[in-house]
């Protein structure tokens, strides 16, 4: 008797060449056990009839779009590329890492249209992280509620724990994890050189709730694509339920009542 | 980080029509509602587009079926916590309800399982072993680890499930 598991990967065409071959063989001799594959084969052709893919579709474009339910995963990009966060995004690593940038690069950033909001947000990422001019890391001071977050790089078999203003580059495999004292409100997400925010965790653009206890690590891992600079990681949490706009990252960042923890990181070329 | 594109719409798409029964009779097994296997199917797809570019799709029957067994396995769990009649085995049920074994495993385990590549929950592996018969060996190429990782797994969630023999 094939078991439903194997029978699955034969319909699929996933099993090795010689167990393929083997129950293929069993099809074309044993009229019971071609009975039960017809009937699969039909099954699945109702399946696909009754939930075509534009169904899932029209969720899939939800969720880029940040207005699909259950967002509790990671990776869902809340599409945003503004030119002023892109311009932010690129003073807050000037601001926090002023050893490690020139004085030029921050001059043109303040020069910018929008110096006066953009200064606004790389202050407050920089009060919250409480990163100094050496890098050296302050990464899981919060305000009020004692929450953490911890990020790693897998390296090889193992894994290693990013400090703030540690280096990464493109392709690298960032894994996530936090833990929070108490009952509380939520979310991760990620900003990068680009101004691209990347929600980890959260539902769309809502915290959501968490449970106190022991490191959680977020289901999946991230690989971190071609955006220059850096990456920086933030979780935010409130007793109370919150968004965040991701055209106004400053407003969430500067509200009183959220603490954020962020870890920071240097994107450095080549792979 | 992550660009969600045509390229990767079509890939969801192939997958979709290759996998989609396969995805919906496991989740329809493992909750026995057809209702609910639509969602959790929808769902189980939805996770795996949310995660393309971390994801190793060498592998997409694995990496579906595993993922729509751990997130029914959640969906029993939750159901039996908040008191909903769920029309599981006993034995699913149990294995659903199982506290996961990350205090009882060391460092390296814990670190092993904060990639995406990570071998699977217990839960998960325990219902391969016990509900679906996949020898240990079966098992381990399933989720890539070795047979005595997966015994030792096993074995640490037979501790609190007694019911529960390794084969």
């Amino acid at each position: 008797m094939i078991p439903d598991w194997k029978l699955e990967r034969y319909l699929t065409g996933d099993l090795p060449e010689s167990e393929m071959r083997e129950i293929r063989e069993m099809e074309a001799t044993d009229e019971i056990f071609a009975g039960r594959v017809k009937m699969l084969r039909e099954d699945n052709r109702a399946i696909l009839k009754k939930m075509p893919f534009e169904r899932l579709s029209e969720k899939m474009e939800a969720r880029e779009l940040g207005s699909g339910r259950g967002m509790n995963g990671a990776g869902n990009v809340v599409s945003f590329k503004f030119v002023k966060i892109a311009a932010a995004a690129a003073l807050v690593l000037a601001v926090v890492s002023v050893a490690l940038f020139s004085q030029r690069e921050i001059g043109l950033a303040q020069s910018a249209n929008d110096g006066a909001q953009v200064m606004d947000v790389a202050m407050a990422d920089a009060a919250l992280t409480g990163d100094n001019a050496f890098g050296e890391a302050s990464d899981t001071r919060i305000k009020g509620l004692n929450a953490r977050m911890e990020v790693w790089k897998k390296t090889g078999d193992s894994a290693v724990q990013l400090a703030n203003l540690s280096e990464v580059r493109e392709g690298d495999e960032i894994q996530l994890r936090y833990a929070v004292p108490e009952k509380c409100f939520g979310m991760l997400f990620s900003l990068d050189g680009n101004g691209t925010l990347t929600m980890h965790m959260g539902d769309g653009s809502q915290a959501i709730a968490l449970e106190p206890g022991k490191m959680t690590t977020l289901p999946f891992a991230y690989k971190l694509d071609n955006a220059p600079k850096f990456e920086k990681f933030f979780f935010v949490t409130s007793r109370d339920s919150f968004d965040v706009d991701a055209s106004n990252l400053d407003a969430l960042l500067k509200n009183k009542n959220v603490n954020a923890v962020s870890v920071n990181l240097r994107k450095v070329e080549g792979k | 980080m992550k660009g969600n594109n045509q390229a990767d719409r079509e890939k969801m798409s192939g997958l979709y029509e290759t996998y989609a029964p396969m995805v919906f009779r496991r989740c329809q097994y493992m909750l026995r509602d057809e209702s609910e296997a639509q969602d959790m199917m929808q769902e189980v797809f939805l996770r795996v587009f949310d995660r393309m570019d971390s994801l190793d799709l060498s592998q997409p029957s694995s990496l579906l079926w595993n993922t729509a067994t751990r997130l029914c396995l959640n969906r029993i769990r939750d159901k039996h916590r908040r008191g909903l009649d769920v029309d599981s085995s006993e034995l699913l049920l149990t294995i659903a309800c199982a506290d996961e074994e990350d205090d009882s495993f060391g460092a390296q385990s814990v670190l092993a399982k904060l990639f995406s590549k990570e071998p699977e929950s217990s839960r998960t592996i325990a219902v391969l072993h016990f509900v679906d018969g996949m020898t240990l060996e079966e098992t381990a190429r399933e989720v890539n680890l070795s047979v005595s990782g997966v015994r030792k797994r096993l074995r640490g969630l037979q501790a609190k499930l007694k019911n529960l023999e390794v084969k």
